[in-house]
């Protein structure tokens, strides 16, 4: 008959006797569960956020054609249709998209009769910033949605005078077009130096209706993820070359492999660590029990139901320190994923159970040091010896 | 007395007073691992993201637009303006200069190829129009402090591959991109055959490396700078510069406007390693360049780079809670359980005041012990945790011992205060009665 009535009288005893106590206990225990629960969440969650914010970086996958044999600019081209048949989304993230096609042509502000030549990029799709990431230094909204509209490089801009809202001439040999400008975009690379139309105005001037040089792709996902991407989509358009962008793709990956290892190591060393501090603290409050505990032999109890009983009592105060703080913890890492990422943190709910069973078992392993009580003396401890 | 009472009570129970030292330790451990791990990454980390290649591209100033798809530009070489090599040593010389970790110049060509070996080969009029890239591999700069730095393409552009060797400077060598050296069907150790047209008319280069960037240099050649410039008739010349820096990622401050600062801001900005403040530097020692922030790279270098630095204070600070919340449990634990020795010095006459500095006087001791034991363990775990991750072992700093003893005293003593401050109101006869 282990768990009589008075079994569970003696343990509220246990743990009501001294509330000063009781208090010491949860507190390193909920702490100990806070920080897990909340470390776990923010790693969890921060691993996933890190490959969103690697797409600032552009786009990373790119199709391209796959005989490149004729290097000029109006070299081999793809068709059009491809743009329809990549997938919308890896991992449930969007993947912007947009298809290129390059032609060298002269341009020159309406109004001079002064054309230079340079690189026209007609582009389709959504997502044209988040494959050419730059600061738009001029903007007009009013503009944008033109038939005619074009985005303008910084360098190119500088080069012909001209500002949002100006409208540029276009040609190439006898195939003329104009567009208005609605925007000016500093990226830095070779970006700044073209002029982006609509893909049917760059078709029109190449004379390459339907046609396309490449597509871009902004593709979210860990290494592994993105690595399955390209191999997946390889099989899906057999005419044409899919192929990560080496510089971006591979610093991505070595990046990613650092901080993940970087994050899971130094939170696992922060648990284990914690959890040691917890039972360190804990085991030393257990040693005081030497009275209660030689009262309960004194008064005939077996080892066994004595340690029982503590088992019982660090159980309860595991569970109660576990659901507590690691509810707190939850909560406080959706506040933390806010603070570092600008967006709140999804709780992980097996996060909470894990957090939870892990304070019991620290709970427990506390406990431990009582086991050493079994060789008690209980004369010796009425006596006061230590 | 003091001392004899001090003492007695650390060789009297050593046990318990081992327990609370090592929850000190372990958590002191726990907090000089994070210290020094963040107090360290975050270079570390900018280091690392060098990987993602320069982030500062120098063209002329006074140019014809580049008429550049995909990395190659189209002008013919008459077009557009140039820039001296020879100036390139100035770009070690700015105030950020160790921040510089490599740069490379850069000269298109446009020329004909065939080789001898070439399977598809079947006369010498069916040659092969392609791009030859003029850069350094190892290039030895001199800089005008007299010394010399060496730099070159590998370190701008780290994610360029290459099977075989590089091409040594000063010699006849080259490295072909893969996909042209297969439609040429050549290998490393053929002879190349190149020609741009000018006067300096047919050069034979040896094949020592295929390069594989999976980008549009993988259909051209890549040679020594001096090689290009003399095919092309340009000596001493480039068109691009590409340059690899170590930056502070760009905060509001660094996003203001440098014209609308005042002096005292403009400098402050100025001595930051800003991207924009290294890119107005070298603007000022190259003259007649234009040098722009490669967007991208840079952005989202400082976007992850901040991320990470403030997740890795945070997981710091909590690993500091939850060591302070565990220590000071323990501590509040250790002058509980002397409530018995409390009422016995009192009831021979101790006062409050007395006890009270007797246990803070214990618990100081502890503390001290304790947490440099924990920062001996903590400094092994950080080593551990650097070489595994980075292959470096952050450095002791001094410091960190200090603010973990500082924090071990100040944990223990606030851990137990409320003990401490409960146990100064006891009446000694209750509690000698066993009560």
């Amino acid at each position: 008959m282990p768990f009589t009535p008075m079994f569970w009288r003696i343990v509220r005893r246990l743990l009501t006797a001294n509330y000063g106590r009781l208090f010491v206990i949860l507190l390193a225990l909920g702490a100990g569960a806070a920080v897990t629960a909340a470390l776990l969440n923010l790693q969890i969650d921060a691993k996933r956020r890190l490959t969103t914010e690697f797409r600032a970086l552009g786009a990373n996958v790119v199709v391209a054609p796959q005989d490149t044999s004729n290097s000029d600019s109006n070299g081999t081209t793809l068709d059009e249709a491809l743009l329809a048949q990549l997938p919308a989304e890896n991992d449930g993230k969007h993947v912007p998209a947009v298809g290129f096609l390059y032609v060298i042509g002269e341009v020159s502000r309406a109004g001079t009769l002064h054309y230079e030549p340079a690189v026209i990029a007609g582009t389709r799709g959504q997502g044209l910033a988040s494959v050419r990431p730059g600061r738009r230094t001029e903007f007009s909204a009013a503009d944008e949605s033109n038939s005619n509209a074009c985005e303008v490089g910084a360098k190119a801009a500088e080069q012909f005078g001209v500002h949002a809202g100006d409208t540029l001439l276009l040609r190439n040999h006898d195939r003329e077009a104009s567009c208005k400008i609605y925007s000016i975009v500093a990226s830095g690379g070779a970006d700044d130096t073209q002029i982006f139309t609509h893909l049917g105005t760059a078709q029109a001037l190449a004379g390459l209706p339907a046609r396309i040089s490449l597509i871009q792709l902004s593709v979210t996902g860990t290494p592994d993820s993105i690595s399955r991407f390209v191999a997946d989509l390889s099989r899906r358009v057999p005419g044409a070359d899919v192929h990560g962008v080496k510089q971006f793709a591979e610093a991505e990956g070595r990046i990613y492999k650092r901080i993940s290892g970087l994050l899971s190591s130094t939170v696992l060393l922060v648990l284990l660590l914690t959890s040691l501090c917890v039972m360190a603290g804990m085991s030393n409050v257990a040693i005081e029990r030497r009275n209660d505990v030689g009262l309960m032999k004194a008064i005939g109890g077996s080892v066994r139901r004595v340690v029982r009983l503590f088992l019982a009592e660090a159980i309860i105060l595991g569970i109660a320190g576990g659901v507590v703080g690691s509810a707190a913890g939850l909560l406080v890492s959706i506040w933390l994923g806010k603070a570092v990422f600008g967006v709140v943190a999804e709780p992980r709910w097996i996060v909470y159970p894990f957090s939870v069973a892990l304070t019991i078992l620290v709970s427990i392993a506390s406990a431990f040091p009582l086991r050493r009580l079994a060789s008690i003396r209980p004369a010796s401890v009425f006596r006061g010896e230590g | 007395m003091f001392l004899r009472l001090v003492t007695d009570s650390f060789t009297r129970r050593p046990r318990r007073k081992l327990l609370t030292m090592a929850a000190l330790a372990l958590g002191m451990a726990v907090a000089t691992a994070a210290l020094s791990v963040s107090l360290d990454v975050g270079d570390r980390l900018a280091q690392e993201f060098r990987s993602l290649g320069a982030n500062l591209l120098v063209t002329p100033e006074a140019d014809s637009l580049p008429l550049e798809i995909g990395g190659v530009d189209y002008r013919p070489v008459n077009a557009g303006a140039y820039l001296p090599e020879a100036d390139l040593g100035k770009l070690k010389i700015i105030f950020w200069r160790f921040n510089i970790i490599g740069f490379a110049p850069i000269l298109e060509v446009p020329i004909q190829a065939w080789s001898p070996a070439s399977k598809n080969w079947s006369s010498p009029g069916a040659t092969d129009k392609v791009t030859l890239i003029g850069t350094w591999s190892q290039h030895s700069v001199p800089i005008p402090d007299g010394t010399t730095y060496v730099s070159g393409i590998e370190k701008t552009n780290p994610w360029w591959n290459v099977e075989g060797n590089w091409f040594t400077e000063n010699s006849d060598e080259c490295v072909v991109g893969t996909a042209f050296a297969n439609k040429l069907g050549v290998k490393i150790g053929d002879t190349l055959n190149v020609n741009a047209g000018a006067q300096a008319g047919w050069r034979a280069l040896k094949i020592v490396g295929l390069l594989s960037t999976s980008g549009p240099e993988d259909n051209s050649v890549v040679a020594a700078l001096s090689i290009t410039q003399n095919l092309a008739g340009k000596p001493g010349q480039y068109r691009r510069l590409y340059v690899s820096a170590l930056t502070k990622p760009e905060d509001a401050f660094a996003r203001k406007d440098p014209k609308t600062m005042t002096a005292a801001e403009f400098d402050k900005w100025y001595c930051t390693p800003y991207i924009s403040a290294i890119a107005l530097q070298i603007s000022q020692e190259l003259k007649g360049t234009d040098v722009r922030v490669i967007r991208r790279v840079a952005e989202g270098e400082g976007n992850i780079l901040t991320r990470v630095r403030m997740l890795l204070w945070l997981v710091t600070f909590a690993a500091l809670l939850a060591a302070a919340l565990a220590v000071g449990a323990s501590a509040a634990a250790s002058v509980i359980e002397r409530r018995t020795e409390i009422g016995l010095m009192k009831a021979l006459g101790a006062g409050s005041g007395l006890v009270g500095v007797l246990l803070v006087a214990e618990q100081l001791l502890l503390a001290f012990v304790g947490g440099g034991i924990g920062y001996a363990l903590g400094l092994i775990l950080a080593r551990l945790l650097g070489e595994r991750i980075f292959g470096f072992a952050p450095e002791p700093k001094l410091f960190v011992l200090l603010i973990i003893l500082v924090l071990a005293a100040l944990i223990t003593l606030l851990g137990s205060a409320l003990p401490l401050r409960r146990a100064s109101r006891y009446d000694p006869a209750p509690i000698l009665r066993g009560e």
